[in-house]
């Protein structure tokens, strides 16, 4: 008995070890099927309404902040989040310009026992895809045409610029028309900022 | 698939439901069969003439330190999804000191008190009405603690995090010491220190 005493602890001495030599690379874990999103209409909607109940954080840089952001949102860091007052019963939304920081962000919340915490799926990308200055396609399908309509309405709330009978080509892609991952999300965001900017938005 | 399971949806909230009691199952199996059910073999660690409780303890929490900096490593499981608590300092550390008076005074904690009632041990069940009565006089009370309750809040922090070092030196530094720890508390048993 004592001899397996000593060879589990040579074991999980062996293994502790490496965890030291090992630690500092990045584990493998891509962003999980359960994360909780809110769809850009969905939380405009509840934003207009005023609803007080939803809190946004942006965990992007203080930049990136400046140029534009979600109205409502606040400029966050994740070890301000980590601090940050969460009363029961509100909605936490985080977005960022990246899924990695932006779901590193939820996971801090959800960490603290906060259940109902969304992320908003390719952040800012997505708020003036679909919010801001929605675009529908002269051969678009009845769906679309019904989803422009709401964000039409939506849009000129925020004081965007939707616009309809664009070609098919103009119209962003994302994963909400089923175009799949947006690749290189970071500066599609950075572009659509300046574009909305340059029209003085 | 990504554990852990509740969180990541391979198991839904009636699934983790039904895993939970299998857990406490197995917990207070093998509490009871390492001895923990018996109110003077763990005061016998106040006066160091057995350190069991020591070494179930140190044991369960390098084991499950280790295996969840592997499993996080090898993208088994997702530490970040893993509720941490939030830490408040100061009355944690009181909350700590009242604990550790009841486990002195009672000869049990919280789980091994179940483990003591389950084996028939009247202590087991004295101090889970005892347990049971503080909750209640702690609800009670709460709004003559409330502030003391919610002082020097410090966020869901780790040791690691505050000393500044890696969580894999963490893992290290904390099985190194158990292990010396280990090999102290025979040598304390046996009378050599």
């Amino acid at each position: 008995m004592r001899g397996l005493h000593s060879a589990l602890a040579v074991v999980a001495g062996l293994l502790s070890v490496a965890a030291a030599a090992w630690d500092g690379r990045a584990p493998g874990v891509a962003v999980p099927a359960s994360v909780d999103y809110i769809a850009a209409p969905d939380l405009a909607e509840r934003i207009l309404r005023g609803d007080p109940a939803v809190r946004v954080w942006d965990v992007r840089s203080s930049e990136e902040f400046e140029q534009m952001h979600v109205p409502t949102a606040r400029l966050m860091t994740l070890a301000a989040l980590a601090d940050e007052p969460l009363p029961a019963g509100v909605t936490a939304v985080v977005y960022a310009n990246d899924d990695r920081r932006a779901f590193e962000a939820w996971a801090l919340v959800r960490r603290r026992g906060h259940r109902d915490v969304r992320l908003l799926r390719q952040g800012l990308y997505e708020w003036i895809g679909r919010v801001l200055e929605p675009r529908l396609a002269a051969d678009a399908t009845p769906a679309e045409r019904t989803e422009f309509e709401r964000a039409a309405s939506l849009s000129r709330f925020f004081g965007g610029v939707p616009r309809a009978n664009v070609e098919r080509r103009e119209v962003p892609v994302g994963y909400w028309n089923g175009e799949g991952a947006q690749a290189g999300l970071a500066e599609a965001t950075r572009n659509a900022v300046a574009g909305v900017r340059r029209r003085g938005c | 698939m990504t554990a852990p399971f509740t969180e990541t949806g391979v198991l839904g909230p009636a699934g983790g439901l039904l895993v939970a009691p299998l857990i406490g199952f197995f917990f207070g199996w093998f509490l009871e069969r390492g001895g923990l059910g018996y109110a003077p073999k763990l005061a016998a660690q106040f006066y160091l003439t057995d350190l069991t409780v020591f070494k179930v303890m140190f044991t369960a929490l390098v084991t499950a330190m280790i295996g969840a900096f592997w499993l996080d490593r090898i993208g088994f499981l997702d530490l970040r999804l893993v509720y941490m608590p939030e830490t408040f300092a100061a009355p944690q550390a009181a909350g700590g000191v009242l604990f550790g008076a009841g486990f002195l005074f009672g000869g049990l904690c919280p789980g091994t008190s179940c483990v003591a009632a389950a084996t028939g041990r009247l202590d087991g069940l004295g101090v889970i009405a005892g347990m049971l009565a503080g909750v209640a006089a702690f609800n009670g009370a709460f709004p003559l603690v409330a502030d003391f309750y919610a002082s020097t809040p410090m966020g869901a922090v780790t040791i690691t995090e505050l000393a500044g070092v890696s969580r894999g030196a963490g893992v290290a530094i904390v099985t190194l010491a158990a292990i010396a720890g280990f090999a102290l508390a025979t040598r304390i048993e046996r009378g050599r220190v």
